[in-house]
């Protein structure tokens, strides 16, 4: 699976969002619980602002000096004897782990969740090398149980499906016989993946934050599977957009604390495993061998741009949990692995414009976003930004629309113009009128009138009003 | 106190009645209101939609207008709000920057405006009705108004007030959103109109004209028994 | 031995030209941040106080607490061995066992009742593993308790080995009341300490906050997915 999902456009990917009730109602529920959490495990600590700002200027600092802080990690990855390897593009990323893949003669491959490996298509690559690869996270197991289905959160990648559907889906592909309780579903996906872990020949991660200063770096989850991935097998990758990192432990903490509140209302999650190279030369657990692959995949081009704000994101999804069009579109809507506002800025950037030109209109700019980000990431002003490069430099708008604009350009700046068009606004709208109110409008106004009224323009506007009545001498 | 109204364009040729009773509020609380005719819209639908270029000569028609205002006034969160952009909209431009700064600091919503500088907390209405009160995006989030129209609204004799449930989510109006997304758009006023009927109120109240002119819109379409009144119109209610 | 760094230059030149600068060759020195507020959390709290805010904090995540002076401690873990139905216990090997007087409760009493005690062992390679995953109980000691999140920190080495916490059905931690501390910040820092002391960080450092749990099923919390099922803190007053 590449960044892209599916092929259907917007408009059909949309229609089909609002129309699956159950996704909408799972969708619903998991924003409503998931912010009340959230808003309670932040508002607890009575100065969440102070948070916010220290995890904005920690972001900041690192990407103003990102090329010092990735040499210094990589020295001291390699200081421990891991490898690494820079990876510019998609290609090269996946092409050095299908090397190890073929030098290991590797057959069985296990997976803690990671949206990078995602976005350079991984799986797809080693699968194609003859691989087995097996995802543990469960919300991604059960996808990907489901023949590959696309995650449609970045932190609950199987939001949009129920129990019954799980049930059915492990009966079908893994010969389950029991009910559809949570309880028993998870019980058996662990029974399962036990075997996996133990036999697998290679591990591989995502990467959560690494620290320069010791060349480690962190995972967060809940579930402890990517301990296991970690553990067992011999060879450990671990896969890690060029972004996120910090200076020291002491960076790590804040932003572990951070991510773990905004994603889930969690003081902190049940594990957090923080790892140094490969095991030590007594150890029995961990691998003997680890890989650490740095991804850049378009994000260079970001840096120093009017966008790299985005680049603080630490993948907490605190933004889609209270998006009000995420709310009635869901995830598979924005056609993208990355969904919801953060997902309507940074789609278009790394998957360019002609794939991604309506996410950024996907948004009301209500702002819900930028409220609740962790390292204060201005996603509304980021999505208008994206508009007006689509409109004055791609040239990708609709042309009726750039005539429309240019009139109001006219129009609004001068007064004479204005107070005509405004004045005219009646007896232009007359034949559309009944009573006070317009129920089938003209042009742009048809699309808001087969959804609800517009109000006739008054026959006396307020300017009109205001003017006859100062004239009357009060 | 003199205050020079920005009435907005959605008030001007949709909602009269709004500014007339935003024009006799003030002037009960012994406001002196001034009308310049050369104001025109503010740029937001053209600016929100990406056409900055186009919005920036409506911005520039407003900074002239108010150019001598001691206080600005408008009963719109949104478009108020849309003068506190400015500055960053022209950031850079020595002309246009310092001036646009100027309006910013002088731009006040109406409510804010009662509560923070005239400095009065009960205007003395009297409005006997169960109401609830939608509290727009652009006024709570971008503006920062949360609390001086819930000053207001405690304070109107006879009224009976019930919080909206999931207030803080956007009605779905978003300016062209409304029309460019409808089909998302539409879904979103019908949850804000259900959680309207939660509260069994007979009055919706509001802020902005233009998530009014949507919830209303959409209210009697459907065919709800909810009224829909600005602010304005409550506070002007002896 | 040093590991291989490959296509570095290209990559971090690229990065330093968008950023519109020569790459950096001298040190970056950390910012002193203008905001600290996680120093702020439990500024001034006593170890009592602490021990209060972990109690409270368990019961948010399904972790039973115990706290038990030294001399109870081997009747205080046997009745939570009992209660998750008894062997095979998997331990690291560590000498504070011995020290806290759990030798005849761990290499008499139990195996007399035909429980299962597999201390790790290095020596013995992967036997260990297969222990482990065999294991009803999985037994390791806190480093730094952090009172605020309810998490213990383990720090690996040859003698604890990192499976232990995670493939028995269940898992204790026992836990020096001299080891609570605040919260994550204060692990941050002693961490970077150890390190900056000794040139040294452990190739894997645990922070576990109760049992394995997802809700990755409509949401639903489910206890015990991949990790243990059930977690236990025996908090041990050595003060």
């Amino acid at each position: 699976m590449a960044m892209k999902i599916g092929t259907d456009q917007f408009k059909e990917r949309v229609d089909k969002g609002i129309h699956n009730s159950f996704m909408r109602g799972a969708v619903a529920g998991a924003q409503d619980g998931m912010g009340i959490k959230r808003r309670l495990a932040t508002e607890e600590l009575g100065n969440w602002e102070d948070w916010r700002s220290h995890g904005e200027e920690i972001r900041q600092h690192v990407l103003k000096y990102l090329d010092y802080y990735l040499e210094q990690l990589s020295e001291n990855v390699a200081k421990r004897g891991g490898h690494v390897f820079f990876a510019q593009t998609k290609e090269e990323a996946s092409g050095y782990i299908r090397s190890i893949v073929q030098k290991k003669n590797a057959k069985k491959i296990v997976k803690s969740k990671s949206m990078v490996t995602e976005e350079i298509s991984l799986n797809a690559v080693l699968e194609k090398e003859g691989c087995e690869v097996i995802e543990t996270d469960l919300g991604e197991y059960i996808l990907q149980v489901d023949d590959h289905d696309p995650p449609s959160h970045i932190v609950v990648p199987a939001l949009h499906k129920n129990k019954e559907q799980i049930r059915d889906v492990f009966k079908e592909k893994l010969g389950y016989t029991k009910t559809s309780k949570p309880e028993e579903l998870a019980a058996h996906a662990r029974e399962m993946l036990r075997k996996e872990y133990l036999s697998a020949d290679i591990g591989i991660t995502g990467c959560n934050f690494a620290i320069a200063e010791t060349g480690s770096f962190s995972l967060v989850t809940n579930e402890g599977n990517a301990d296991l991935v970690t553990a067992l097998p011999k060879t450990q990758i671990t896969v890690m957009g060029m972004e996120r990192i910090v200076p020291t432990f002491e960076e790590m903490e804040v932003l572990v604390s951070l991510l773990t509140r905004s994603a889930v209302g969690q003081k902190l999650t049940s594990y957090i495993t923080v790892l140094t190279g490969p095991r030590e030369e007594l150890d029995v657990d961990g691998p003997e061998e680890f890989h650490l692959v740095i991804v850049d995949n378009g994000r260079s081009n970001i840096l120093g741009g009017e966008f790299q704000a985005v680049l603080q994101c630490i993948r907490c999804a605190a933004c889609i949990n209270v998006c009000p069009v995420y709310r009635h579109v869901g995830g598979h809507s924005y056609g993208s692995i990355y969904s919801g506002p953060i997902g309507a800025v940074l789609s278009p950037l790394l998957g360019g414009y002609d794939e991604y030109k309506e996410l950024p209109y996907a948004s009301t700019l209500c702002g819900a976003c930028t409220e609740v980000c962790p390292v204060k990431i201005p996603l509304h002003n980021l999505l208008h930004k994206h508009r007006e490069i689509i409109v004055e430099k791609e040239g990708k708008a609709p042309i009726s629309e750039k005539l429309a604009m240019k009139a109001f350009g006219l129009g609004a700046a001068s007064p004479t113009l204005y107070k005509l068009g405004t004045k005219m606004a009646p007896a232009a709208m007359n034949p559309f009128t009944v009573g006070d109110k317009i129920s089938k409008g003209p042009g742009p106004l048809k699309a808001w009138t087969e959804i609800r009224e517009f109000p006739a323009p008054n026959k006396e506007r307020f300017r009109d009003w205001f003017k006859n009545r100062d004239k009357g001498g009060k | 106190m003199k205050v020079t109204l920005f009435a907005t364009c959605l008030v001007d040729l949709f909602q009269s009645n709004v500014g007339k009773a935003t024009v006799e509020l003030l002037e009960r609380l012994g406001c002196e209101i001034d009308f310049p005719e050369s104001q025109v819209c503010c740029g937001q639908p053209a600016y929100n939609s990406g056409y900055v270029k186009e919005s920036k000569e409506a911005m520039k028609q407003m900074i002239d207008t108010f150019m001598d205002a001691e206080y600005v006034v408008s009963p719109s969160g949104s478009c108020a709000f849309m003068f506190h952009e400015y500055p960053h909209i022209f950031k850079g431009d020595p002309v246009w920057e310092p001036k646009a700064k100027k309006l910013a600091e002088k731009t006040f919503e109406l409510t804010q405006f009662i509560v923070e500088v005239l400095k009065i907390e009960d205007v003395g209405a009297k409005f006997e009705a169960n109401v609830t009160y939608h509290t727009s995006c652009h006024m709570t989030r971008l503006l920062g108004v949360k609390k001086a129209p819930m000053i207001l609204l405690k304070n109107v004799k006879g009224l009976k007030f019930t919080e909206l449930p999931g207030k803080e989510q956007c009605c779905g109006f978003g300016g062209t959103f409304s029309v460019k997304m409808s089909q998302i758009s539409e879904q979103m006023v019908d949850e804000k109109v259900c959680h309207i009927e939660e509260t069994e109120a007979e009055y919706l109240i509001g802020a902005d004209a233009g998530c009014l002119i949507n919830i209303g819109g959409r209210i009697e379409r459907i065919g709800k028994p909810i009224k829909v009144l600005h602010i304005a119109e409550v506070l002007n209610c002896l | 031995m040093s590991g291989m760094i490959q296509n570095r230059e290209k990559f971090l030149n690229q990065i330093a030209s968008r950023l519109d600068r020569p790459r950096i060759t001298g040190l970056v020195e950390r910012p002193k941040w203008a905001f600290q507020p996680q120093q702020e959390v439990l500024k001034d709290a006593s170890q009592d106080e602490l021990l209060e805010v972990l109690t409270e904090q368990c019961k948010k995540i399904h972790t039973n607490l115990y706290t038990t002076e030294l001399e109870e401690l081997p009747a205080t873990l046997d009745e939570v061995v009992t209660s998750y139905g008894g062997g095979p216990i998997v331990t690291w090997k560590d000498a504070r066992f011995s020290k806290w007087g759990l030798d005849q409760l761990m290499k008499k009493d139990w195996p007399k009742q035909s429980i299962d005690v597999y201390e790790w062992d290095y020596t013995k390679g992967e036997e260990n593993i297969a222990k482990a995953e065999q294991a009803n109980v999985g037994i390791t000691i806190s480093e730094i308790t952090l009172a605020e999140s309810g998490t213990v920190v383990l720090f690996s080495d040859e003698n604890k080995g990192r499976t232990i916490s995670f493939l028995p059905a269940t898992y204790i931690a026992l836990i020096p009341k001299s080891s609570l501390v605040p919260r994550i910040t204060q692990a941050a820092q002693k961490m970077r300490e150890i390190y900056q002391k000794t040139g040294h960080v452990a190739s894997c450092i645990n922070f576990i906050t109760g049992p394995s749990n997802s809700a990755d099923i409509e949401l639903n919390l489910v206890v015990g997915v991949h990790g243990p099922i059930k977690a236990s803190y025996i908090v041990i007053n050595d003060l």
